[in-house]
């Protein structure tokens, strides 16, 4: 029987507590071989909490020699050092997204890799939804006719706390909402259509990261023309999900790993048909299993990483792209109405 | 001026914030409770303070370096009463110059007794409720004032303007259809947007008086529930305002009665420990298992109508719920209707010189223009994000 995969996993704040852990946990392929945090206590605790003895430590450096790999859940501006320490080492890293807090530092990951030949695979789970594989399969093969027109929207008041804060500043988390949230569509738009030719961006941020923003993806002729949206908040709730509009209907997809696609043909009929593959998967797989299983395979096989290092730097490269274009929208929701009221407040004071 | 102010991630606080920055002529410490709802406030790339109000230490840390101290956090039961201490006690101890609180007209009942046009009228909240709370709290910041700290309570209605909360579910339930007209929305929706409310806190932070006691913050008029709803209209799904169910506040008021909690007794605690459900629970250890398997072995020697004789008394008979033209609306959202009291500004105007900012109907379009821009209604995507609702 072959021996279990080494694993590390580097940063034990939420996504490891909550999803990262219990999935290598149920892999037979998997030990964890060590959790490193550089606060050990968490470390420690979170290993008593599931009853394992993996090795402790608070610098990846002391684990090197004892792993296969390692899957970093660090805030995003710790993700280069600690990978490029681990790939000089030989160790491969699965790093969970974005690749790095800057495109530059992702191409600095990528060089260590080349130089070492060592794997890099970026951590984009959604990409291992059924869901996911299915439509870029479908939109591959042109089921529905050419895409005309897409958008995405996904928006809650608030939600996700890491134990760091590190998404609250623009500097350690690299951006704001569309890094912390978009990033998933981003890898997901880039396989499906490729790199759009030209983008705007407009978002509410002043000096901080952006809690609101907008993109907009323009292909021109090589895809036809096809148009984007993806709409994001981290203040108010949106309907959020996919919808495609083809040549011969539309169809929206959630976002949820047991998402199924549901297509409305354009014949007027009023029908709505929900695409599977046949047969249907028996049950919805863990995405976060999937992508360590992906990562052991690329790891002893040799196999190409379904998110490699280098689609993970072009994630960042078009981030960085509707970053360099931004404007910030107007928030005069009140236009003069208040303003001009506060100035005759301002006057009524000033007279009394 | 140095405020610290407390919950300043929600709606009021974050408001506040980016009002006072904008002045320019006051330090702010924003105070919030999680990373996760900081977003707003994020945004402007300020320092954001993160405390626990249930630690004494870190809430008098924060307070002994502030002049003046805003207090709109929510929470729990004890956080709203041990961290108002906590904030009460340091802020006598810094001898703060001013500590202004957000309370609830909910503090006069629900729906508020009829007399509280005025502040004077008899707070007397169902004990538990969040005006119960709110009205315990106006007592322990009215408390502190008598031992020398100088407080104002502020009292506002339901908040309205760009990112209420309150306007967003009533859309919500209005595209639901869960959302009831009652008497055809006659009743007054009192409201306060929240710059008015902003507004006022400033001034009290200026020139706030001493006593701790409260003073009503609305927009001064009212619309009534089918204005309110008219200026929603270009808001939400189109035609649902003509799906919304129609009832009769004498028809509904009697729906909003709480039945009462059950009482406790030895018989009802013997029956409980016997139904399906805990017998369920506890099979699922061998010993429990074993035993009840016995049990019911025993019961069934006693022949079918034995066993029946003795489910019913336990369980009762099964009891099919009937139809109702009340299925799927949101009697609790609609009973705000009921709420028809409009709570006077006088008191505030006279102590503060408060005057409204902006009108209910000023209020409504800025929050117009807030949600279809939050929500890209007016862009070229808006037919296919319509697909996603």
């Amino acid at each position: 029987m072959t021996q279990r995969f080494r694993l590390a996993i580097i940063g034990t704040g939420l996504i490891t507590q909550g999803s990262h852990l219990p999935a290598a946990l149920s892999s037979d392929r998997v030990e964890v071989a060590a959790l490193v945090d550089s606060v050990a206590d968490r470390a420690a605790s979170l290993a008593r909490s599931y009853g394992i003895s993996p090795r402790i430590a608070t610098d990846v450096r002391e684990v090197l020699g004892d792993i296969d790999g390692a899957l970093i859940a660090t805030p995003n501006d710790s993700h280069a050092p600690i990978a490029i320490a681990c790939l000089e080492a030989g160790v491969p890293v699965l790093i969970e997204k974005p690749l790095a807090s800057t495109s530059a530092e992702a191409e600095r990951i990528l060089a260590a890799a080349s130089r070492t030949g060592s794997v890099v695979a970026a951590g984009y789970s959604t990409r291992f939804r059924p869901s996911t594989v299915l439509l870029k399969e479908l939109v591959d093969r042109e089921y529905f006719g050419r895409a005309r027109r897409f958008v995405h929207q996904f928006g809650t008041p608030g939600g996700w706390a890491p134990l760091s804060s590190y998404n609250l500043n623009r500097q350690t988390a690299g951006g704001g909402v569309l890094v912390v949230t978009a990033t998933h569509f981003i890898d997901r738009m880039l396989n499906l259509f490729g790199m759009p030719e030209g983008v705007d961006f407009e978002d509410d941020a002043s000096n901080g990261p952006e809690a609101n923003c907008t993109a907009y993806f323009h292909y021109g002729p090589a895809r036809h023309g096809l148009e984007g949206m993806a709409r994001y908040s981290k203040t108010t709730r949106l309907p959020s999900g996919m919808a495609i509009e083809f040549d011969r209907g539309i169809v929206t997809l959630r976002d949820s790993d047991d998402a199924e696609i549901v297509f409305a043909p354009s014949d007027g009929s009023g029908y709505s048909q929900v695409i599977r593959t046949s047969p249907a998967p028996a049950a919805v797989p863990d995405s976060f299993l999937e992508q360590i299983h992906d990562f052991v395979d690329a790891c002893r096989n040799g196999s190409r990483p379904r998110v490699s290092g280098q689609e993970g730097l072009m994630s960042l490269q078009l981030i960085e792209r509707l970053y360099a274009g931004r404007k910030r929208f107007s928030e005069d929701w009140y236009r003069d109405d208040a303003a001009s009221a506060e100035g005759r407040f301002a006057n009524n004071r000033i007279a009394a | 001026m140095k405020v610290a102010i407390f919950g300043a991630s929600g709606l009021t606080g974050a408001t506040l914030v980016e009002r006072l920055i904008a002045r320019g002529d006051c330090e702010v410490v924003a105070c919030i409770h999680s990373s996760g709802n900081a977003w707003r406030l994020a945004r402007m790339g300020i320092a954001l303070t993160q405390v626990d109000l249930l630690d004494e230490a870190a809430v008098k840390d924060v307070i002994s370096t502030c002049t003046h101290v805003v207090n709109c956090a929510r929470g729990d039961e004890a956080t709203m009463f041990t961290g108002l201490k906590h904030m009460l006690e340091a802020s006598r101890a810094a001898k703060v110059k001013q500590f202004v609180h957000l309370s609830s007209v909910m503090v006069y009942g629900d729906p508020p007794v009829a007399a509280s046009v005025d502040e004077a009228a008899s707070a007397e909240p169902v004990e538990g409720t969040y005006g119960w709370i709110k009205l315990k709290q106006d007592e322990m910041v009215e408390a502190a004032a008598r031992a020398g700290l100088r407080a104002t309570v502020l009292c506002p209605p339901n908040i309205s303007g760009p990112y209420s909360h309150y306007v967003q579910t009533l859309i919500g339930s209005i595209n639901g259809a869960s959302l009831a007209i009652v008497d055809g929305g006659g009743a007054p929706c009192l409201l306060a947007d929240v710059r008015n409310l902003c507004h006022a806190i400033e001034l009290a932070l200026e020139r706030g008086p001493s006593d701790g006691k409260r003073l009503f913050v609305s927009d001064g008029t009212a619309l009534t529930w089918a204005q309110l709803l008219a200026e929603l209209e270009p808001v939400v799904a189109e035609g649902a305002l003509d799906r919304l169910a129609r009832i009769g506040r004498a028809e509904l008021a009697p729906l909003l009665q709480q039945a009462p909690p059950a009482r406790a007794s030895l018989k009802r605690s013997l029956k409980h420990l016997v139904s399906s459900e805990v017998r369920a629970a506890m099979r699922l250890d061998p010993m429990w298992g074993k035993l009840d398997g016995v049990m019911r072995q025993s019961v069934a020697k006693m022949g079918r109508g034995m066993e029946d004789k003795l489910r019913l008394s336990i369980e009762g008979t099964t009891k099919v719920r009937r139809k109702s033209r009340y299925d799927g609306l949101d009697l609790r959202l609609s009973g705000h209707q009921l709420r028809d009291t409009v709570h006077s500004n006088r008191r505030v105007t006279d102590v503060l010189g408060y005057h409204p900012l902006v009108t209910p109907q000023e209020s409504m379009a800025a929050f117009r223009r807030w949600y279809r821009k939050h929500q890209g209604m007016d862009d070229a995507f808006s037919d296919l994000t319509a697909r996603l609702a």
